[in-house]
């Protein structure tokens, strides 16, 4: 605790904000320039999971930028070699190494064990695979670019908000990476940063997240200007699933609110704790009425699909305090055998 | 007089972050058939802000003086 001591006593963040970021899953696309700077804060700052997504070996002409990475680093894999760094800034942190590049193949796999994906790539083909990726799984994506002393930051996808293709369709012509058009290393760091900012504001619940909007920041004149998406709907409240609340399973398990198991009978593993009831989907139609509807209801299913459905139902028969439990009964049964064996860490 | 902001690879091409138009009013259409005959801005992918707002490049739209125009490319450098 004493580690993140300064952060919590901010308002809007306190111990359930660390808890939020301890409970977060966030995926880096890309560990070079902009990553080097992602990554470290995110980190440092208690974010329980984040994932790497890089096939790239370091390269010298890396180092004046990619400052995760030193001399006798060349020739290494920049994911296993940025993975070490951050374990050591917070032991307490969970991190996936993909050595490997994002293609439309394997995206939705990787971005399947995370909540939320940061842009980090210098590579407009890999954006569009990201945004389609971020649109099919309903996650949002924190982009981040730079052209020489110029950076872009925006949030797509966000709470049904606009998408990277509502802003830049795709067409055939391209536009320059650093390897072409040159970078210095303030720049992205500085973007990186934004990006790393962005993400801790959607995660703690926070001030304004530049969705719908594109800050474009010029470090030679230090000017900032934020563009508003006028020809897209303004971020509205989602029509359905989304609108409900995603608690981590190790919230879930505190309190004694009611833990809905969706599940048809007989599916494994059994979660038999003493709050847990269950309905099937299947029956929830008929059998709601047994339920309490002012009373909160958390629920669960085997992959969190069900759960959508059944909070879906609940919420057309009145129920209004409805929340979702993120993951499955698996992550259930694993949060409950962690409460039990370990005190409460960051 | 309408000011023109550009950004990434288009400022390049400007060889300006912006410039001010002596028109006093203009339909977007015409601005940016102006703008592409003076640097070839049809060769790069690009939005349009009008004072902050980003419009369609196909709306029709007046542009009148003191309004604040910006040619947004994505970029792509990490």
């Amino acid at each position: 605790m004493e580690r993140f001591q300064r952060q919590i006593i901010l308002q809007g963040i306190g111990i359930s904000g660390q808890q939020k970021l301890k409970a977060s899953r966030v995926l880096v696309v890309g560990a070079g320039g902009l990553g080097c700077a992602v990554l470290p804060y995110l980190a440092a700052a208690g974010i329980g999971k984040i994932g790497i997504v890089d096939g790239d070996k370091i390269e010298e002409s890396n180092l004046h930028r990619q400052i995760l990475y030193s001399t006798e680093q060349v020739g290494l894999y920049k994911t296993s070699e940025a993975a070490q760094d951050l374990v050591k800034k917070n032991p307490g942190l969970e991190v996936l190494v993909f050595e490997e590049f994002l293609t439309a193949k394997n995206a939705a796999e990787i971005f399947s064990d995370f909540d939320l994906i940061i842009d980090a790539t210098d590579n407009l083909f890999i954006r569009y695979v990201i945004d389609d990726t971020c649109i099919a799984c309903g996650k949002p994506f924190v982009y981040g670019s730079i052209h020489q002393f110029q950076g872009q930051v925006s949030v797509f996808n966000f709470e049904g908000g606009p998408t990277y293709r509502d802003i830049f369709p795709e067409d055939n012509k391209s536009a320059p990476n650093c390897a072409e058009a040159g970078v210095l290393g303030t720049t992205v760091g500085l973007i990186g940063m934004l990006q790393a900012n962005e993400a801790m504001k959607i995660i703690l619940g926070i001030g304004e997240v530049l969705s719908g909007k594109l800050l474009i920041y010029n470090l030679l004149n230090n000017t900032q200007q934020v563009f508003e998406f006028g020809n897209v709907p303004k971020p509205k409240k989602p029509h359905i699933s989304e609108s409900f609340e995603i608690i981590s399973p190790e919230e879930a398990l505190l309190g004694d609110s009611i833990l809905l198991d969706v599940r048809e009978l007989g599916e494994l593993p059994e979660v038999s704790l003493e709050t847990v009831l269950h309905i099937p989907l299947s029956t929830l139609e008929k059998e709601f009425s047994s339920l309490d509807k002012s009373a909160e209801i958390r629920i669960f299913c085997q992959s969190g699909i069900r759960s959508r459905k059944a909070a879906d139902l609940l919420a057309r028969k009145g129920f209004e305090k409805l929340k979702l439990i993120r993951g499955g009964a698996k992550d259930l049964l694993n949060a409950d055998r962690s409460r039990k064996t370990e005190k409460t860490s960051f | 007089m309408i000011t023109v902001n550009y950004f990434g690879n288009i400022a390049e091409a400007v060889q300006s972050d912006s410039e001010t138009l002596a028109q006093k009013s203009m339909s977007l259409t015409d601005l940016l058939a102006l703008l592409d005959s003076k640097y070839a801005i049809g060769h790069f992918p690009f939005q349009v802000a009008i004072n902050r707002k980003i419009v369609s490049k196909n709306q029709a739209v007046t542009i009148s003086e003191a309004d604040e125009v910006a040619l947004l490319p994505p970029f792509a450098g990490g």
